[in-house]
């Protein structure tokens, strides 16, 4: 997002030149976006996650080679030295102002507590309980996050929770029950998102829970769930299009709720046309529902953002391609994909730069209301 | 400089929790491998390809196969099994080795293990189908047995022809703890406590 402030203050700058703004203005604009810069990511506190992630992994395989020239005991007294210096140098980083080390150092913290876990299965040749030893890594990382106000480590926890999600859940031929309490997971690491203030693990948390809804409707019901799914998206699209004081209040997502409520729309939609593949009037009541979803999407929400106008168009050209192979195009041959995928891309060229004209015309400038 | 002490604070405390919290999982199970009953398991012969599979070897144990006919307590009417943890009582055989002699599902039999029996608890997978005159699959935890690094060529050929065997250690309430594995008389790998 570096981009975004040296942008912003090449336009003071014009505007400054232009006479349009007083430079006593320009100068309190360009101390506001470097106040606001500090918090946004820089390329270098990612390169310093990057750099965080890959020490874990040396930790993690260090731990996998089983190396039996060291002592156990030496092995893990050195991940349990790596979990502790971790925290608390992080936390003596971040006292001295060096937050993307610190961050990166308390990803190294949360690795040795996963290590440590992996260690002594590998010490006492425990099996059968990965799912369960991912959970309680996940725990770890969120009370650490807890207790170090930590966004990554916060995105962390949910990460874990996913791949816990994921493996039992796409264990279908194995005999493990359903994770039911992902959405429990889902609610506590939600709220201590709050605390640490991490926008992208709330993000993440809303993309988790449409993929545990997909899970959910092949385990329980494809129809029910689908369209419970793509109804309360709906509701939530709606709610933050209509009342974006209120839904930033709630979600605090810089005003991309309705993006996540036109994804779950989708995924919904999508999953109840998979579900209801060989009956051709619930699919062509589907497409239309689907169809008209993404209008109101575009109609509503897409003059105001950008990412819910392109995934509408996303969805728009699968919907597109979806209907015509289930419908009509059962004989469809290799021209006959090609002649399709041309049909399908030159409508969309035409609706986008319509619906993008219409966009970016000089119409009504923003008011009160949208 | 309160608030950047106070995480210091925060860090050390969250440190002393994690590893106070994996230390009593270590000490859990070295408590099992001092304090636990021993008894001698026989393996079956281990698939080949597990020993290429990396790091560790997958066993599965005579006792891994139980028949249904002798768990005590099965619910008038199943058909499926259903996930939960069962208890199977085990007696040492004439060659040392020890063999289901009953099981009970969810909770430990009410008559006590009498002496020369134990308890030793598993977990019977859900969702396959049930009945009185077929056999039970029940895992225990100590089905895997990590190998230091290069050593899965030294025993992978003797592994494949005869059935080695596991010595395990049993806590009081039922749970396994892997401690030594045997070729007949010989002991291949000994489980230190830490």
């Amino acid at each position: 997002m570096a981009s975004y402030a040296v942008r912003v203050k090449h336009d003071i700058a014009r505007w400054v030149e232009r006479g349009l703004i007083a430079p006593g203005l320009a100068q309190v604009l360009a101390d506001d976006i470097d106040a606001h810069q500090r918090k946004a990511f820089s390329f270098g506190s990612v390169l310093a996650i990057l750099a965080a992630l890959l020490f874990a992994a040396a930790l993690l395989i260090f731990v996998a080679a089983n190396w039996e020239a060291m002592p156990r005991l030496w092995r893990v007294g050195l991940v349990f030295a790596a979990l502790g210096a971790g925290y608390i140098g992080g936390a003596v980083l971040k006292q001295r102002d060096h937050s993307a080390f610190a961050e990166a150092l308390w990803l190294i913290g949360a690795a040795g507590f996963g290590g440590a876990i992996a260690l002594i299965g590998q010490m006492y040749h425990l099996s059968g309980d990965e799912a369960q030893a991912v959970l309680v890594w996940c725990g770890g990382t969120a009370l650490a996050a807890l207790a170090l106000r930590s966004g990554p480590l916060t995105v962390g926890a949910v990460v874990l929770a996913d791949a816990w999600l994921a493996m039992l859940a796409l264990d279908f031929w194995g005999s493990t029950p359903f994770p039911y309490e992902f959405a429990a997971v889902a609610l506590v690491l939600w709220a201590v998102s709050y605390w640490t203030d991490s926008k992208v693990a709330r993000h993440l948390i809303l993309l988790s829970l449409d993929f545990y809804l997909v899970l959910l409707a092949i385990e329980v019901n494809m129809f029910v769930v689908s369209v419970l799914l793509a109804i309360a998206s709906a509701a939530v699209f709606a709610f933050a299009v209509m009342r974006p004081a209120e839904a930033e209040r709630i979600a605090r997502l810089d005003g991309r709720l309705a993006l996540h409520g036109l994804i779950g729309f989708l995924t919904g939609m999508t999953v109840m046309q998979f579900g209801m593949i060989d009956e051709l009037g619930a699919l062509v009541i589907g497409a239309i529902v689907s169809f008209a979803g993404i209008a109101a999407a575009l109609f509503f929400g897409g003059r105001d953002s950008r990412a819910v106008r392109w995934i509408a168009y996303l969805g728009f050209g699968c919907q597109l391609v979806f209907t015509y192979v289930v419908t009509l195009g059962t004989m469809l041959g290799t021209a006959g994909f090609f002649l399709l995928g041309s049909a399908t891309l030159a409508i969309l060229a035409w609706v986008i730069i319509r619906i993008e004209r219409r966009v970016n015309a000089p119409a009504a400038p923003e008011g009160a209301g949208a | 400089m309160m608030r950047a002490n106070r995480l210091v604070i925060a860090a050390i405390a969250l440190s002393l929790v994690q590893i106070g919290f994996l230390s009593w999982m270590i000490a859990g199970r070295a408590a099992i491998l001092r304090n636990g009953a021993e008894v001698l398991l026989r393996i079956q012969p281990v698939d080949p390809r597990d020993l290429l599979r990396g790091d560790y070897v997958v066993l599965a144990y005579d006792i891994s196969q139980i028949p249904a006919a002798v768990i005590s307590n099965v619910p008038e009417g199943m058909t499926v099994t259903e996930e939960g943890p069962i208890y199977v009582r085990l007696a040492k055989g004439a060659d040392n080795h020890w063999n289901a002699v009953s099981a009970s599902l969810g909770k430990p039999s009410a008559t006590p293990a009498p002496a020369g029996e134990i308890d030793i608890r598993g977990l019977m997978p859900g969702g396959w189908s049930f009945s009185r005159d077929t056999s039970v699959r029940i895992e225990y935890g100590i089905e895997r047995f990590y190998l230091p690094e290069g050593e899965g060529l030294a025993i992978q050929n003797d592994i494949r022809e005869r059935p080695f065997s596991m010595l395990v250690a049993v806590a009081r309430d039922g749970a396994p703890q892997i401690k030594a594995l045997l070729d007949g008389d010989t002991v291949l790998f000994e489980e230190p406590l830490y």
